[in-house]
C-alpha cells in the first residue's frame, strides 16, 4: 500500500476542547518518559539478546569441536588397542603351545628309549646264558684234562682260566641286567612324570586360553559399549547444536523489534517538535521499516513474519 | 582457505547467526556493524562478497552499496542485502544501486548459504 492511501486511513484531526487541551498537554509530557522507558526496555533487551546469541554461539563451537574426531578417535583408538591385545595375546598362547608341544616329544623320546632297555635286558641274560655255558664247557674240558693225566695238565690250567672268564662274563652280565632294570625303572618314572606334567601344561594352557579369550571378550564388549556412548553422545550433541541453530534462527526477532522500538522512540521524540498531524503521520509512514508496522499503523493485524525465499536480480 | 566474506548490519545477533552459518560451511567472515566501518572493514582487503543490512546507522546499507560500486576494487562483489525490509521499492532500491539479491529476515541460513554459494560460483 502506498504512503497516501495509508493516510487515509490515519485517523482524523478533531476539534481541540479544553479537555483535549489538558489531555494533550498530560501526553506532551508523558511521550518523552515513554520514549525513554521504550528506549530502555529496547537497550536491555538487546544486550540480553547478544549475550545470549554469544553464548548460544560459544556453545555451537563447543559441540562443533566436540563433533569432531575425539569422541570417534577415542573409540577408534580402543577398538585398535583391542586387536592388537588380541594379536599380542595369541603369540602368547602360541608360544605356550609350542612349549606344550616339545614336552610331548620329549615324552615320546623317553617311551622310545624305554623301548630300549627291553631289548638290552634280554641282551644281558644273553650274556648270562653264554657265560653258564662256558663255564660248563670249562667244567667239562677240566674233568678231560684230568683223564688225559699229565699230558692234560696244561689243558687243565687253560680250562680253569676259561671258567674264570666265564664266572667274570655272568657277573658282568648280571650286573648290565641289573643296570639296565635300574636305568628302564628310572625311565618309566620319567615318562609318567613327563606325562602327567604334559597333561598339567596342556589344561594350563587351555584355561590361560580361555582366560585370554574371555578378557579379550570383555574388552571388545567395553570397547563396543565406548564406542555405542560415543555415537549416541555424538546423536545428542548434534541434536542439541541444530536445536541452538533452530534458536538462533528464532533470536533475530531481536533485529525486527529493535527496528519497531527505535522507530517508535524516534516518532515520540517528534511529536513535541511536530508542525501539524498530517506532517507528523507523513514522516511516521517514511520512517517504518517492516510490513508489520505499516499494517498497525493501519490498524490491521500484524502477521507473524516467517522465514522467505531470496530474491536474486 | 575459504572465501572471504563481509557481514555488515547493527544487529550483532544477525551477524552472529549468519556467522556461524558461513563458517561452518567453510568461509572467513568478516564483520561491521554499519555501513562506515564496513567501507573501513575492505580496505583493499580480498572480498569475495558482501552480505549486508539496510536500515542500519551512520551510512545505510543502499548508501554503502553505492558507495562500494564506485570501488574499482569491489565494484563487481557481488552483494546480498539482508533486510527486514519486504516492499518492492526498497527492494527495486536496492536492485538499482547493484545488490545481487534481496532476503527478508528473519532468515533461515540454509537459504542464506544458498544464494552466498550461488553467488561465489558465478
Amino acid at each position: 500500500m502506498d504512503h497516501a492511501a495509508l493516510l487515509r486511513s490515519s485517523p482524523p484531526a478533531g476539534d481541540v476542547t479544553d479537555e483535549q487541551s489538558a489531555l494533550n498537554s498530560a501526553a506532551l509530557q508523558s511521550v518523552p518518559i515513554w520514549a525513554r522507558q521504550i528506549d530502555t526496555a529496547r537497550r536491555q533487551t538487546e544486550d540480553a539478546i547478544v549475550a545470549l546469541t554469544s553464548r548460544f554461539a560459544g556453545t555451537v563451537n563447543r559441540l562443533e569441536k566436540m563433533l569432531g574426531q575425539d569422541s570417534r578417535s577415542s573409540s577408534q583408538q580402543a577398538k585398535e588397542a583391542s586387536r592388537e591385545n588380541e594379536s599380542d595375546l595369541t603369540l602368547v598362547v602360541d608360544a605356550l603351545k609350542a612349549i606344550q608341544k616339545s614336552r610331548d616329544e620329549l615324552a615320546t623320546d623317553i617311551r622310545t628309549l624305554a623301548g630300549y632297555t627291553d631289548e638290552l635286558r634280554k641282551m644281558a641274560s644273553d650274556v648270562e646264558s653264554i657265560a653258564f655255558q662256558t663255564n660248563m664247557l670249562a667244567l667239562n674240558a677240566a674233568i678231560e684234562a684230568a683223564h688225559a693225566g699229565t699230558a692234560g695238565q696244561g689243558f687243565a690250567v687253560v680250562a680253569h682260566e676259561v671258567r674264570n672268564l666265564s664266572t667274570a662274563a655272568r657277573d658282568t652280565g648280571k650286573r648290565i641286567a641289573q643296570k639296565v632294570g635300574a636305568v628302564s625303572e628310572a625311565l618309566v618314572k620319567i615318562g609318567s612324570s613327563s606325562e602327567r606334567l604334559s597333561e598339567r601344561d596342556q589344561k594350563a594352557v587351555k584355561a590361560s586360553e580361555d582366560r585370554i579369550q574371555s578378557v579379550l571378550g570383555r574388552f571388545a564388549a567395553n570397547a563396543a559399549r565406548l564406542e555405542h556412548v560415543a555415537e549416541e553422545s555424538r546423536t545428542q550433541s548434534a541434536q542439541i547444536k541444530g536445536e541452538i541453530g533452530e534458536a538462533l534462527v528464532q533470536l533475530q526477532f531481536q533485529d525486527r523489534v529493535g527496528q519497531i522500538l527505535t522507530q517508535v522512540v524516534s516518532t515520540m521524540n517528534d511529536v513535541r517538535t511536530a508542525k501539524g498531524a498530517q506532517e507528523h503521520m507523513q514522516k511516521m509512514l517514511g520512517s517504518y521499516t517492516t510490513e508489520e508496522q505499516r499494517r498497525n499503523h493501519q490498524g490491521l493485524a500484524a502477521e507473524d513474519v516467517a522465514p522467505q525465499e531470496v530474491t536474486f536480480f | 582457505m575459504g572465501k572471504r566474506i563481509l557481514v555488515v548490519d547493527d544487529s550483532a545477533s544477525v551477524r552472529t547467526v549468519a556467522g556461524i552459518a558461513l563458517r561452518e560451511a567453510g568461509y572467513e567472515v568478516l564483520e561491521a556493524a554499519n555501513g562506515q566501518e564496513g567501507l573501513s572493514r575492505l580496505n583493499g582487503e580480498r572480498i569475495h562478497l558482501v552480505i549486508s543490512d539496510v536500515n542500519m546507522p551512520v551510512l545505510d546499507g543502499i548508501g554503502f552499496l553505492k558507495e562500494i560500486k564506485k570501488h574499482p576494487s569491489y565494484k563487481f562483489t557481488p552483494v546480498i542485502m539482508l533486510t527486514t525490509e519486504a516492499g518492492e521499492d526498497k527492494k527495486a532500491e536496492g536492485r538499482a544501486a547493484g545488490a545481487k539479491a534481496w532476503i527478508v529476515k528473519p532468515f533461515q541460513p540454509k537459504v542464506l548459504l544458498d544464494a552466498v554459494s550461488k553467488l561465489c560460483m558465478a
